[in-house]
């Protein structure tokens, strides 16, 4: 079934969060209004403790928000309960972490296939898209049965990156998804997700890494908890890497990272 | 150490919450179980002392044959003391006669209208006047009863009494409870008080229906209850032998004669109390079990989960000896002061146990037992014992552990699992499926599970077992009584009493009647032994036969097994009996075909007859018979009352020489069925409350543990999309999974297993053969509903699954 096509797949009016933290009240992300348009590669960017996660985890309704609204494929999930997220998130958010967070003690097909059986498809069909999955992200059949421990940080993510994106979900997250990766690996993963973002999927991404960034074609830079700015990066193709990491580097420097 | 110890503790806390309270169950049973049985031998003595009993008792009518009695008691040197009193004794009261009786308003309209025997409760000089207990002030004259008709009746203390006599009526109370070792199974003996007592003396002074008895109370030597029971057998013989002598010397028509002693109550109590006293010790032992899993587990997790810092204490210098010591010295200390907690319980909980004793035994004994110091020290070892073994074993992996594992923070470099259950494979609803495999993916924790919840559904089963064939359907109890329980057992006073039979036979409900004698006495041997006359044994509701078949032929007997098998008889060979009737001697050479088995004192009829019992159909002893039994259908057993109105209206007259038993049931139901029915309902109380607080003392810390540990994955779980719910139910799942697998083969086992166990048990007490009745829908109610309770009780664990924001996780990680 085709995907309904939204001007902007996220948008976020007034979004505030704030943490008690020893009885002090932190605000982390200050009225903050965001359109993510459909169809982008998003990076968030910004220093540490600029609330890059934090508005992560409120867009995917990971988190409420502790004032404003949320409208994600045109659903106000701000209003949801965690119980009513959990179902919104089977759909529509994939995620990949840092941590690749798989269950130790299940193969790394079941991990995927936990994700998958969500969808509400045929259990068969789950399973030989995530035999595609697989496949495409170079991991091979004699590794279905793999267990986390028995695998590679860089094995490991792409089964993360398999997880995620299994549900078919309209955006996909990625938390520092490189790194806790070496060189070789980060490109792979950055390049099976710009592989995903050609062929249609969202995908919001939280990065330190310039690198990372640049595969990204709309870039914001968050600062004490509010959008400071954005740059358009257009598509992402390996020829203009070089120039697009000096337009970064320099839009970077206005921003003071 | 101490800091190593410290951060033991601060990891651990639920689950060593969990097993201190396992502990404190342990030493409670154990310390109660231990005091119990352990305290047996004095139970006895201390009771007699408290209630003023004597360890036999001797009626008799016969001022002469009294006397002959006491001349025997002069010439013994085991008697400590003994004492003469008077009581009167009311013969056969009929009903409706204006002759006397009393009514006891029991408060559904029955009667009671038995001869009776009254004592005076004023008497002076009175050396054996039993302990009154739970009185209560009211209007006429005071009766004292026993607290086993107190127990087995709907009489309550306080019930009001009319006495008839002579067309007048004499109003009176239950004034109380009297306590007597050797009347505890009296239904017709009473307590009066002194001014009653004089007028029923005024009464016998020219009405010849009442006798006048005398009553000898004993009090032998001994230094053992064991020496006791043998010297009671011992005068128990004397006697016997003393009234044959008598009786052929001066037959006496009607002499009323009786030896009764201790050993009924004893015998009846002491078995039940025995089972309690065990259940509890083997309930201890058994959580002692559940202790060393527990702890086998939590030491296991606990190494596994720190691995990390156990390599960094190694690499600072701590050598392996000193980790596993401080796993014992937490484990220690928590024990310790769990030990405490269960010796302080197990002093307060005392006395409860002790009343259930009391209402067991249907007299006043809370103050006969006590706190057995031995038991304590007993409980100890055993958890000493247990902690100790249980955590230098589970520690032995601390060896495993070094710097460098640590930092790879595995013992092992690899694993070599095998992914059971995958998920591709699964057909069931995917929170089922991930349940499955956290069953398989735990294998520790899942084998803990499942044996903990196999003991206590294989416990419960067996118990549930006991309680059926005790309180439910008591068939096969009755069985191996050995006694038939009839609808009626009747007899009259009349020459010719076919017509009063066939009369009965023409009520509604009636399905067919037999021939029976009880008391037909002969000797086997020099043993006297008394006969059971049955014309046709396969009209009995009782099942006598325990080996070989009924006896059908006049020269056919069946015996009681131990008895038999005691003197060496076998099925098939043959026995004199010597009949002894007023015409002479009378020599039967008789056939055993069978062999019955008996838990009433095994071929001794209920402490007051001679040790041997037989059961026959010889024509002979129709000469004897009391009576037919009666059978009617179910729900139309006539009341003493109907069968009286219906005869008086057959025959239109105004009185009937009627008399009417409710013969077997009754002195079953009075000595045995009643405290067997108590037993079982203390013992299912106890064994249910323990297993259900076993089973969620046991997921309350598995449940938290699981939340603490997999805090991670449930939080991955919850971004992926699983709601609480779904977490929820995947977590029950897992352990209704185990729990139905553990309840199924426990359950399962223990209804098999009853039966054996409880013969071989039995067997001690010379009854070899339980043929209960497996309860198989008790069974299946197990199967069920321990998971039911574990599914519920998981769910309520699992509750805090909702506080698992995968953002938090996350966050706290980034």
């Amino acid at each position: 079934m085709e995907d309904k096509k939204f001007v902007n797949i996220i948008v976020t009016e007034g979004l505030c969060k704030s943490f008690s933290v020893g009885g002090v009240q932190q605000h982390v992300l200050n009225n903050l209004d965001l359109q993510i348009a459909d169809g982008d590669f998003t990076v968030i960017m910004g220093n540490s403790g600029s609330g890059k996660s934090t508005l992560l985890y409120a867009l995917s309704g990971m988190d409420k928000p502790t004032l404003g609204d949320i409208v994600f494929a045109g659903e106000k999930i701000s209003e949801y309960s965690n119980d009513r997220l959990a179902k919104f998130r089977r759909n529509n958010c994939g995620f990949i972490f840092q941590e690749v967070f798989l269950n130790d003690n299940m193969s790394v097909m079941d991990n995927v296939l936990a994700s998958g059986y969500l969808s509400g498809l045929a259990r068969k069909d789950v399973y030989k898209k995530a035999c595609e999955y697989f496949d495409l992200v170079g991991i091979p059949a004699e590794m279905y049965k793999k267990f986390p421990s028995q695998m590679s940080g860089g094995e490991l993510q792409r089964v993360g990156l398999v997880r995620a994106i299994i549900n078919n979900p309209k955006v996909i997250f990625a938390d520092e998804p490189t790194g806790a990766l070496n060189s070789a690996n980060s490109i792979a993963v950055l390049d099976l997700m710009n592989k995903f973002h050609r062929e249609g999927k969202n995908i919001v991404m939280v990065t330190h890494d310039m690198k990372s960034a640049v595969r990204g074609n709309c870039v914001l830079y968050l600062k004490d908890g509010v959008i400071l700015n954005e740059i358009t990066l257009g598509e992402y193709d390996k020829s203009n890497e070089k120039e697009r990491l000096e337009t970064l580097k320099s839009f970077l420097d206005e921003m003071g990272w | 150490m101490f800091s190593i110890i410290k951060s033991h503790f601060h990891k651990g806390k639920t689950g060593f919450v969990i097993t201190g309270l396992f502990v404190v169950l342990s030493v409670m049973m154990m310390i109660i179980g231990l005091s119990i049985c352990l305290g047996m031998g004095d139970l006895y003595e201390n009771t007699k002392i408290l209630t003023n009993s004597a360890d036999a008792t001797f009626l008799s009518s016969s001022n002469e044959f009294a006397d002959l009695f006491e001349e025997e008691l002069k010439k013994r040197d085991d008697i400590e003391n003994y004492d003469l009193k008077n009581l009167y004794h009311l013969k056969y009261p009929s009903q409706n006669d204006g002759y006397f009786h009393f009514i006891i308003n029991k408060g559904k309209g029955n009667m009671l209208s038995r001869q009776f025997m009254l004592y005076n409760v004023d008497a002076e000089n009175d050396n054996y006047k039993p302990r009154l207990r739970d009185t209560v002030q009211g209007e006429g004259f005071k009766l004292y009863v026993t607290g086993n008709l107190i127990a087995t009746t709907t009489i309550e203390i306080g019930s009001p009494i009319t006495f008839f006599y002579s067309g007048e009526q004499y109003q009176g109370y239950v004034a109380g409870i009297y306590d007597s070792m050797c009347d505890i199974y009296q239904t017709n003996a009473y307590y009066v008080d002194g001014e009653f007592y004089n007028m029923i003396a005024d009464f016998a002074k020219t009405d010849n229906d009442f006798d006048i008895l005398n009553r000898f109370d004993v009090r032998l030597k001994y230094k053992t209850d064991r020496e006791c029971e043998q010297k009671l057998i011992e005068l128990r013989t004397v006697v016997t032998n003393l009234y044959k002598n008598y009786m052929l010397e001066h037959f006496i028509e009607n002499m009323i004669y009786g030896f009764s002693n201790k050993l009924a109550f004893m015998d009846s109590t002491r078995s039940f109390i025995m089972i309690l006293g065990a259940a509890l010790i083997a309930f201890a032992v058994l959580i002692a079990m559940i202790v060393a899993l527990v702890i086998a587990f939590l030491v296991r997790s606990s190494i596994m989960d720190d691995v990390r810092n156990l390599g960094v204490w190694k690499s600072l210098g701590y050598t392996t000896n000193m980790l596993r010591l401080s796993y014992l010295a937490i484990y220690g200390v928590i024990s310790g002061i769990c030990m405490i907690v269960g010796i302080i319980l197990g002093i307060t909980l005392m006395p409860t146990f002790v009343n259930i004793i009391t209402d067991m035994a249907r007299l006043e004994c809370r103050k006969a037992i006590g706190l057995n110091v031995g038991s304590v020290f007993v409980a100890i070892a055993l958890i000493i014992a247990v902690i100790s073994v249980v955590v230098m074993l589970a520690t032995s992996r601390v060896k495993r552990v070094t710097p460098l594992s640590a930092m790879r923070n595995n013992i092992e470099t690899h694993s070599f699992k095998t992914n059971f259950a995958p998920l591709s494979k699964s057909k069931v609803p995917v929170n089922a499926a991930l349940g499955v495999k956290s069953v398989v993916g735990e294998r520790g924790r899942s084998i803990m599970v499942v044996a903990i919840v196999l003991i206590m559904s294989l416990l419960s089963s067996f118990v549930s077992v006991v309680y059926f064939n005790l309180k439910v359907d008591q068939t096969a109890i009755i069985n191996m009584s050995a006694m038939e329980v009839p609808d009626w057992c009747i007899g009259f006073d009349y020459e010719n009493k076919d017509p009063y039979y066939e009369a009965i036979r023409q009520m509604d409900g009636y399905k067919y009647d037999t021939w029976q004698s009880i008391g037909t006495g002969g000797y086997i041997g020099e043993s006297y032994a008394m006969g059971y006359y049955y014309e046709d044994f396969e009209k009995l509701n009782t099942k006598m036969v325990y080996e070989g078949r009924n006896p059908k032929y006049a020269n056919e007997i069946l015996w009681e097994v131990s008895s038999a098998k005691e003197r060496g008889y076998n099925i098939g060979d043959s026995v004199t009996i010597k009949f002894t009737p007023d015409s002479g001697e009378v020599f039967r050479e008789c056939v055993i075909v069978g062999f019955y088995q008996s838990v009433l004192n095994q071929g001794d009829f209920m402490g007051t007859f001679e040790l041997l019992s037989f059961y026959f159909n010889d024509d002979y002893a129709k000469e004897n018979n009391i009576g037919r039994y009666f059978y009617f259908e179910k729900g139309k057993v006539p009341t003493s009352s109907q069968i009286y109105q219906h005869l008086m209206k057959t025959f239109n007259v105004d009185t009937i020489n009627f008399r009417g038993f409710y013969t077997g049931r009754s002195l079953i139901e009075d000595t045995f069925l009643r405290t067997v029915e108590t037993a079982a309902d203390a013992v299912m109380a106890v064994f249910i409350s323990i297993t259900a607080l076993v089973i969620c003392l046991l997921l309350v810390m598995l449940i938290r543990l699981k939340l603490l540990r997999e805090k991670r994955v449930y939080a991955i779980y919850k971004a992926l999309g699983y709601t609480t719910p779904n977490i929820m139910t995947q977590i029950a799942v897992a352990m209704v999974i185990l729990g139905l697998l553990g309840s199924l083969v426990g359950a399962i086992v223990g209804g098999l297993v009853t039966t054996p166990l409880l013969s071989l048990a039995g067997s001690i007490i010379g009854v070899g053969r339980f043929a209960f009745v497996i309860p198989w829908g008790y069974i299946v109610g197990i199967i069920f509903a321990i998971p039911l309770l574990i599914y519920i009780v998981s769910m309520l664990c699992a509750i805090p699954v909702k506080k698992i924001a995968p953002a938090t996780l996350l966050r706290e990680r980034g």
